[in-house]
């Protein structure tokens, strides 16, 4: 796992770093719970997620856009993410916990993922993203 | 300031036609020699990009608060033609109508001196943070309610007075409001969350006014020398957030429907009179509403605890006002002596209305709107007024805030929550919040300074000073 807080005046944003794209994306949902909920964090409950878009941007903000919702209106906290892309098309599985205010309170809300600021690339070293959470 | 930028007052500047391909008006803003000093490079290229939506009239605009947002740079205004021009989400932003509203006490400063079971009080009382769950359980049929009449449902269900719904933009409450383009996600995180704070910048504020700058005004706006107020900074919580995901959705379909040819992702459109468009405006509008029900709902909450601990009268806790800074509206102004109808985004920016507009309220109608301009956990706060100048200028616009100068990550590193907390307490304004690093977010030196950013508005006339507010105690999510 592999991501960074990197300086943005306004809002958060993450660098992530990953061998391949479902990594990648698995590794964004941990910065996000992250900055949501904090680092403790226990998986004791599935969920899937199916997500189709035309390109990694479109289904990486709207993966991002459905665990956000998710984890707000069912109070869920997500510990990992396993995904799967297959063409334009992702499936993930997500284990995480009922939201405990004893351990998960204080973080930051996040608002929404914006399309400003945010690249996915990859290189012969692997994938990269760079994306703003809205807080 | 930055190459390519002119400069063509003493604060204001101008960002010429070709700083960006297809720009069809140049952009202007507003800034003094030192707040230029942390202008960002990419803050222009989004005020610019702005300038190349269609039907876009006059400038594209930012206040002295400007900085780099997604979309519209946070500072930027811009009216479109109702006929030809285009709505954006990205001209409002994730947090429609996210808003301030003042409310006064008649409470002086040595009431609450030492008070901070006050603050310990109202903290207990005002959900905050994430995953706050509200304790005024709204059903689907109360959720209707606060999408379609705003601070009025909350006034009818028992949580606030008559005269507070006509001390509100709009009257609490914008008409168009539509909740068939509101999804059924959005419902289900509007549900829970009615009367509820949120996180980050958004807070709750107890406040001593201490100086005037205008004694007419202020009379008129109820503030005194010495007297404690409340001020309540947030917005539509997870509804408008989830709207403006839905809808960002919706129109980048749209841009390609209607080719419109953009610069950035964010800034998806499509033409006011479209479907796509109207869908998202009448979505838009039910979340500004449920912004106006939600922040009534606080200030119940609040004047329960003063009413209790100081057996004052609810009725004694009068609304000042009630702005909204992220939200599109349909107005009609002046434009080369003509009154045109338009749609002005203002994304981090206040309405500033001056004497005699519609929508203010009969007796401020001499005066001009007033306008709320929150500072940070530290810094002052200000009261100013609308004036005639901003309906020439700016479509009666003014800044909405500092603006941040300074990342998270800087300045986590810089100061620690608690050395914060330690010092503000020396200065005797007490803070709770869920933990340190809610402090060190939001502490008072990653903010430009409120009084630079408010002597600039002040200063172009676009709004005028009328009240200085320093704080006393900080809630924050």
């Amino acid at each position: 796992m592999s991501y960074e807080e990197i300086p943005h005046t306004a809002d958060i944003k993450i660098r992530a770093r990953a061998r391949s794209l479902p990594d990648l994306f698995s590794d964004l949902c941990a910065a996000l719970m992250e900055v949501m909920y904090g680092n403790t964090r226990s998986c004791t409950l599935t969920k899937e997620i199916t997500i189709a878009g035309n390109d990694p941007e479109t289904v990486l903000l709207d993966f991002l856009s459905e665990v956000l919702f998710i984890s707000e209106v069912e109070g869920i906290v997500f510990c990992d993410a396993a995904i799967q892309i297959d063409s334009q098309k992702l499936h993930a599985v997500l284990r995480g916990e009922l939201f405990d205010p004893a351990r998960h309170a204080g973080g930051t809300e996040v608002k929404g993922f914006s399309y400003s600021g945010l690249s996915i690339s990859h290189d012969a070293n692997g994938y990269m993203a760079e994306i703003v959470f809205d807080v | 300031m930055l190459q390519g930028i002119t400069r063509t007052g003493a604060y204001e500047w101008e960002v010429p036609i070709g700083f960006v391909p297809g720009m069809r008006v140049p952009g202007k803003f507003f800034l003094s020699e030192s707040l230029g000093a942390s202008l960002e490079a990419g803050a222009i290229q989004q005020l610019a990009n702005v300038a190349t939506l269609p039907g876009i009239l006059n400038y594209s605009l930012a206040m002295p608060d400007i900085h780099w947002g997604y979309g519209f740079p946070i500072g930027g205004v811009a009216a479109f033609d109702r006929t030809e021009g285009v709505i954006s989400p990205g001209g409002v932003g994730f947090d429609i109508n996210c808003g301030v509203r003042l409310l006064t006490t008649p409470l002086a400063v040595k009431d609450v001196a030492g008070r901070r079971d006050l603050v310990d009080a109202l903290y207990n009382a005002v959900p905050t943070g994430v995953g706050a769950k509200s304790a005024m359980k709204v059903s689907a049929q109360g959720l209707d309610g606060m999408l379609m009449k705003g601070a009025r449902f909350a006034v009818e269900a028992g949580y606030g007075l008559p005269r507070d719904i006509e001390r509100c933009e709009e009257n609490g409450c914008m008409k168009m409001a539509d909740i068939k383009p509101v999804s059924q996600k959005a419902r289900q995180r509007g549900i829970p969350q009615g009367g509820t704070l949120g996180s980050g910048n958004h807070f709750l504020e107890l406040q001593a006014v201490r100086e005037i700058y205008d004694q007419d005004a202020a009379r008129a706006f109820g503030l005194m020398q010495d007297q404690i107020c409340c001020m309540i900074h947030c917005g539509s919580r997870g509804l408008g957030h989830q709207v403006c995901t839905d809808h960002i959705k919706l129109l980048e379909a749209a841009t390609k429907k209607y080719q419109i040819r953009l610069p950035d992702r964010q800034l998806a459109c499509a033409p006011i009179q479209s479907p796509e468009g109207k869908a998202y405006f009448g979505a838009m509008a039910a979340s500004a509403n449920y912004a106006w029900a939600n922040r009534q709902m606080i200030t119940h909450t609040t004047r329960e605890v003063l009413r209790r601990m100081f057996g004052i009268g609810y009725d004694d806790m009068p609304l000042v006002y009630d702005v909204a800074h992220n939200v599109a509206k349909m107005e009609e102004h002046l434009i080369g002596g003509k009154r045109v109808a338009v749609c002005v985004h203002r994304k981090g920016a206040t309405r500033s209305f001056g004497p005699d507009c519609p929508d203010l309220p009969h007796d401020l109608a001499a005066i001009g709107q007033p306008v709320i301009i929150p500072g940070s956990m530290g810094t002052p706060s200000f009261v100013l007024k609308g004036t005639a100048v901003a309906m020439e200028k700016t479509f009666g616009s003014t800044c909405h805030g500092a603006g941040r100068v300074m990342s998270r990550t800087q300045a986590k590193k810089k100061i620690s929550g608690r050395e914060i907390a330690v010092d503000l307490a020396r200065r005797g304004i007490y803070v709770r919040a869920p933990n340190e690093a809610a402090i060190s977010d939001e502490a008072p030196d990653v903010y430009k300074p409120s009084a630079e950013v408010v002597r600039v508005v002040h200063d172009v006339g676009i709004s005028q000073m009328v009240a200085r507010l320093e704080p006393l105690g900080v809630i924050k999510g």
